[in-house]
């Protein structure tokens, strides 16, 4: 990590980012609420999407933050992020459907703390600590839960912890087969890299925006694949294959998205070519 | 009882021996990669004027990057078996899905830190993108299947209460962790410094003049690869193998011992004789190789 | 970070008025652990009163061993990779993690063996991984590089004596891992993985307690539930703690005589402020609304 780290002015300010991913966080969140008023399991794949909005706004405060060179890598940034989240995440899921807000406002306390204390405590003394520490806990409360969702088709707690398996046709409850035992460290890590990843894999003197943004996209819709995979055991096959193939869609197209971006930016594209001579070496 | 105990050891057996293959695969994944604490070098070059063909693939440190690859091959393989799914076939597909987002994760990478380097006039090479990718994801493929196995090993044969995605978690962040600490400082100083002086420390005034020529032609990260898993890929093995097996045997043959102080004990008694090897270690190089005051013996 | 990167603005003072805030939260944080703890009794009628304290407690010592452990542990970062800087080429918070989790794993399995006998397992297979990676590292160094271990910070080893002035190669600020180091390392291994243990088990007990009352199930169903569920806040507990104090340390450490170390204090009242907190949340969940 021995690039220097500038402030790097342009683009959509951080508020507005901010705004629109947290409205769209929320409103999507509860898109997937029309699986218990149509009483199917279809909607579950705006858990996904809730998860894209939420990646791509926490992947530019993780920039705002790490401008300021906070001492460790960037990884860690996204590790504490979704460590103060699973904790906020798991309480609100039991208030039903007010999930997501208890979530948003459970979040926001733990991170106001959380970022006094680095800050203030540990005398880190860097100007967007608080707010950053406080956006990420509600981005990493926010996308589990869009996780859940995702590969549950609920939010609840009783959905969280709930599972099935068919037995000889038979449907049997077990507990051992929900997303608390076998999805929750899986969504833990798929954030907490995804989140990280696009401001690491990008920075440097050449950082645009919008190429950062497009790959925090194409990682949220790359977890999405593989949770809308993992949500075959936990909710019905039609179901989950909507969110696969919506995952898959929003992925390629994403991917091919940044390989262009990347190509525009790039000092040249080359394919074999040894190294160009540069004057002085 | 007995029999019980010899099934724990020959599963703690071969647990441990596919921690080794694992650790050994995953330090030269990320060296071909150049993933981790090595990867300052590889990035700060094109700043410093020496445009390279080194693969760039800055995920995130090793452990957290196999934190996640492990665990999620594992949740994989956890959802494939609750759809009921052979494990065999499942951990097997849970890897290759796994291996297959670490691929992407590899390229976009690769290519936005490179396209952040344009000021210096790095380009971006699509060869190195296509054979470097799929070699890692080759050597990623055995050690999250060997990870993932194991932890389902433990799971299933010697009855650990943690479900497989969470094992995946904590043997894939040990992993990261055990490879990147022994593999690293030979990638990092030994093949990417190979023009400055053997038995010392890269001089902080040379950084970023990486070797970028090899034998023939210009250097990729294939012969990178190629050179580190001689030893610093084999020494990552030995010591995720280590770890893995000695927590197992103590604690499979010992826990039953002293109502678990047996564990214990014979815990700390390992503790202490890798003390002492580490100390032996220690002084051996002090008496050997001497101080760095007569130039003569150390360059050598 | 390597030289060349920006340093951070954290200093080594500390700031008193911060930290009694931060006592006077903790304090705060711990009361309404003792307003909501008979709450539980709703769920769980058999278990005493405090039980739900108790277990605050218990996180937050866990908490502040992981956070003080994480002090001990040598880690050089990126330098280290090059040779130019002692300690181990990772970041600190993630090896930290490495050696904690795979204490936690130990602990986690002898959990049925009480209290003590898993929180001391915990610990030792926390040390028995940095124990091998320490020796593994100085291993690879010495017949790998041919390079011999040298501390930057201090002219003798504390422990053994032995001067490390002249085995520092030239413009570097020392390589290897000095005995010192790996001491600390291995000490540093057993404070996490017992503290990482440690909250496990106090959150494991809570929720074995009372989720078949909360959920209305046999204690077998809630059985992985619980596990799952106490086994995830340990992990990310532990990787707040780490992080914070890799923030404290900015990133790397030599190892106890590192000057840095001195900071400790500090880190011991954000990991506890820190745990109480989200060991609170943790057990509001099986509290009745």
């Amino acid at each position: 990590m021995s690039v220097k780290v500038e402030v790097i002015e342009g683009g959509v300010p951080h508020n507005n980012i901010l705004a629109a991913g947290l409205v769209s966080t929320l409103v999507c969140l509860y898109l997937t609420y029309l699986n218990v008023l149509t009483s199917t399991q279809m909607f579950s794949f705006f858990g996904g999407l809730a998860v894209v909005a939420a990646l791509v706004w926490g992947s530019h405060t993780i920039k705002v933050l790490c401008s300021y060179g906070i001492g460790t890598g960037v990884p860690s940034a996204g590790m504490i992020a979704f460590g103060s989240g699973v904790i906020a995440m798991l309480l609100a899921t039991k208030f039903g459907m007010l999930a997501p807000v208890v979530a948003l406002v459970l979040a926001v306390v733990i991170g106001l703390i959380l970022g006094y204390v680095s800050n203030n405590i540990l005398n880190m003394k860097i100007p967007a600590m608080v707010q950053a520490l406080t956006e990420m806990a509600v981005v990493g409360a926010l996308s589990l839960m869009g996780f859940a969702a995702l590969m549950t088709g609920s939010f609840t707690f009783a959905g969280l912890t709930n599972g099935s398996t068919s037995v000889m046709g038979m449907i049997l409850a077990n507990h051992e087969m929900s997303f608390m035992v076998g999805g929750l460290a899986v969504a833990f890590l798929l954030g907490a890299l995804a989140i990280q990843h696009p401001f690491n894999a990008t920075l440097g003197p050449g950082w645009k925006q919008d190429r950062m943004l497009m790959l925090a996209a194409e990682c949220g819709f790359l977890s999405m694949v593989v949770a809308a995979i993992m949500s075959f055991a936990l909710i019905s096959t039609g179901s989950a294959l909507i969110s696969l193939i919506i995952a898959i869609i929003g992925w390629a197209y994403t991917y091919q998205q940044y390989m262009e971006l990347s190509k525009r930016d790039a000092a040249a594209w080359l394919n074999a070519k040894p190294i160009p001579d540069v004057e002085g070496h | 009882m007995v029999a019980n105990i010899i099934f724990g050891i020959g599963i703690t057996a071969l647990a441990g021996a596919l921690a080794t293959v694992a650790g050994s695969s995953e330090d030269t994944e990320s060296n071909i990669g150049s993933q981790g604490d090595p990867n300052s070098q590889v990035q700060l070059a094109p700043q410093m004027g020496f445009l390279h063909r080194i693969f760039n693939k800055a995920v995130a440190g090793e452990p957290p990057a196999y934190g996640l690859w492990c665990c999620l091959g594992a949740g994989l393989a956890w959802a494939f078996m609750a759809m009921q799914i052979n494990p065999v076939l499942a951990i097997v597909l849970g890897s290759v899905l796994a291996t297959f987002v670490q691929g992407v994760y590899a390229t976009t990478a690769y290519v936005g830190r490179t396209a952040s380097l344009a000021k210096f006039g790095q380009p971006v090479y699509v060869d190195i993108l296509k054979s470097m990718t799929s070699v890692t994801m080759a050597h990623a493929f055995i050690a999250i299947f060997c990870t993932v196995t194991l932890c389902h090993l433990i799971n299933t044969a010697l009855g650990h209460p943690f479900p497989l995605p969470l094992l995946g978690l904590i043997w894939g962040i040990a992993l990261g962790a055990a490879g990147s600490a022994t593999g690293n400082p030979y990638y990092g100083k030994e093949r990417q410094y190979q023009n400055q002086k053997f038995g010392a420390g890269v001089p902080i005034s040379a950084s970023g003049n990486i070797v970028r020529y090899a034998e023939a032609g210009e250097r990729n990260s294939l012969d990178n690869g190629f050179f580190t898993h001689k030893i610093g890929g084999s020494a990552s093995g030995i010591c995720f193998g280590l770890i893995v097996f000695l927590e197992l045997w103590r604690t499979i043959l010992f826990e039953q011992v002293g109502a678990g102080w047996g564990a214990i004990i014979v815990g700390v008694l390992i503790i202490l004789i890798f003390t002492v090897i580490d100390r032996y270690i220690e002084v051996w190089a002090r008496k050997n190789y001497g101080p760095y005051t007569e130039v003569k013996e150390v360059s050598s | 970070m390597s030289a060349v990167a920006a340093k951070p603005a954290a200093g080594g003072a500390m700031n008193p008025t911060a930290m009694a805030v931060g006592i006077v939260m903790l304090l705060i944080l711990v009361g309404i652990g003792y307003m909501v703890s008979p709450m539980v009794l709703t769920y769980a009628p058999a278990i005493s009163p405090t039980f739900a304290l108790m277990a605050l407690l218990g996180v937050i010592i866990g908490g502040v061993l992981i956070g003080f452990g994480t002090h001990f542990v040598p880690v050089g970062g990126a330098p280290a990779a090059m040779g130019q800087a002692p300690g181990i080429a990772t970041g600190v918070a993630m090896l930290a993690a490495g050696a904690g989790l795979a204490g936690l794993f130990g602990g986690a399995w002898a959990a049925e063996l009480g209290m003590v006998i898993a929180v001391v397992t915990g610990g030792v297979g926390g040390g028995l991984m940095m124990a091998i990676t320490c020796m593994m590292v100085n291993f690879v160094y010495v017949f790998g590089m041919g390079i011999p271990s040298a501390s930057g910070k201090v002219a003798n080893d504390p422990i053994t004596g032995d001067s490390q002035a002249e085995y520092k190669s030239q413009g570097t600020e020392g390589h290897g891992l000095p005995f010192i180091s790996f001491v600390g390392g291995v000490i540093g291994g057993i404070l996490g993985g017992a503290g990482g243990t440690l909250i496990y088990l106090e959150l494991l007990s809570l929720y074995e307690e009372t989720l078949p009352g909360m959920m209305q199930i046999t204690p077998a169903q809630a059985m992985p539930i619980a596990v799952s569920a106490a086994g995830m806040f340990a992990v990310g507990l532990f990787l707040v703690n780490a992080v914070l104090t890799a923030y404290n340390i900015t990133g790397t450490i030599e190892g106890p005589h590192d000057p840095k170390f001195k900071r400790w204090p500090r880190a011991i009242v954000a990991s506890a402020v820190a745990s109480a907190l989200c060991g609170l949340v943790a057990i509001l969940i099986v509290v009745p609304l």
